[in-house]
């Protein structure tokens, strides 16, 4: 689908040539100011506030249709532009509270966009306020825990009189027997590694908790060959807490087959959804 | 240690809170975005195949239990403020899930 890029709609322009019959939201912003941010939207569009008493909307105009693209190049570009904007928010008026990315409010018979937006705002206006409270002075952090199980199932090895009395079962078995005791093997270190990432995981999740305001817990990813992620949270953690978390973080980073991916600090987004 | 932002490093963990997050408007005012979690799997699998999960059977199932297990206590979290003092009118919403 085609935006044109010519077609520039500015908040006082008015009527333009070509119906805009959309906006698109960054994110809503702590302000009630009505203001330009200029042409830093996705595809150069015109940014502006649309206020509702003490907040706004930072939006762009638009057809009211998703973007969408197959290229990957160009979603990525779109993505990043979006960050742009909220990110500029986020300086600006110190609290925002950020969109999903294609977040696109219509008209509707009887309403332009404009007045929908506004709408949206009034009607959400308390649970608006009551979620910028909760982010206020605070950014999101992602915190990801990897550990290397061909490591950690070593020591569980060496340390485990189980597994130790299996092993020297293997050598003293004839190839067949030998087979089924090494899945056994296999089986009971399986269930240790599964034990081991549960205790971590409690460990950490504890040690965490203590320097945020919140956390979620996401799904872990594959990460690469000789790694595996046990742990993947999103933080929200006050402004001056982040060095008490990254402190702590590195204790967990220290110890010998874990690692811990910290990055941030990023708008609450894992913060203002529905749960 | 400190964090980091670096915008190449980053593009993964900016999709999954880009894509998958935010502020939801619960209005029919929005435009149906329903083509778009595949842009986002696309644009993931193209950037880097990090949607795919867990490897199966090895930790999936941990991954789950694990996750159940925070929901449960942010349950009880959750429980116990809307038990707690009556300041004001509270938002079943914002614990739903």
């Amino acid at each position: 689908m085609q935006h044109a890029d010519n077609v520039r709609v500015g908040p006082s322009e008015g009527e333009a040539t070509t119906k805009v019959e959309g906006r698109y939201l960054y994110c809503v912003a702590d302000s009630g100011e009505k203001v330009s941010l200029g042409p830093i939207g996705m595809n150069g569009e015109e940014v502006y506030t649309v206020p509702y008493k003490d907040i706004c909307a930072v939006v762009h105009d638009c057809p009211a249709e998703p973007y969408q693209s197959a290229d990957a190049e160009v979603v990525k570009t779109w993505v990043i532009a979006h960050q742009r904007v909220v990110d500029k928010a986020w300086e600006k008026w110190g609290t925002v509270l950020p969109l999903g990315f294609d977040t696109i409010i219509r008209d509707q018979a009887g309403s332009d966009p404009q007045q929908n937006v506004e709408n949206w705002l009034a009607a959400d206006y308390q649970t608006i306020k009551r979620k910028m409270e909760t982010v206020r002075g605070k950014a999101e952090y992602g915190v990801q825990v990897f550990w290397q199980p061909r490591l950690i199932a070593r020591h569980i090895a060496e340390t485990s009189a189980e597994i130790g009395g299996l092993e020297e079962d293997i050598k003293s078995k004839p190839r067949g027997l030998a087979y089924m005791y090494r899945q056994k093997l296999e089986n009971a270190l399986k269930r240790e590694l599964e034990a081991k990432a549960d205790q971590c995981f409690k460990d950490f999740y504890s040690r965490i908790k203590k320097h945020v305001c919140d956390l979620r817990v996401e799904k872990t990813k594959k990460a690469d060959n000789d790694r595996q992620m046990i742990m993947n949270l999103s933080c929200l953690v006050d402004g001056d807490k982040s060095t008490d978390l990254g402190e702590e973080l590195e204790g967990i980073d220290k110890m010998e087959g874990f690692s811990v991916r910290f990055t941030g600090p990023w708008p609450p987004y894992s913060f203002v959804g529905a749960s | 240690m400190e964090p980091t932002r670096d915008s190449h490093a980053t593009l993964v963990d900016l999709l999954d809170r880009i894509l998958d997050k935010g502020l939801v408007i619960y209005a029919d005012i929005i435009v149906s975005v329903a083509g778009i979690p595949l842009i986002g799997v696309n644009l993931r699998a193209a950037l880097a195949g990090m949607e795919t999960m867990l490897e199966y059977g090895v930790m999936q199932e941990w991954d789950e239990r694990i996750r159940a297990w925070e929901r449960e206590r942010r349950g009880e979290k959750a429980v116990s403020m809307v038990s707690g003092d009556g300041d004001g009118p509270v938002d079943a919403t914002a614990f739903a899930g």
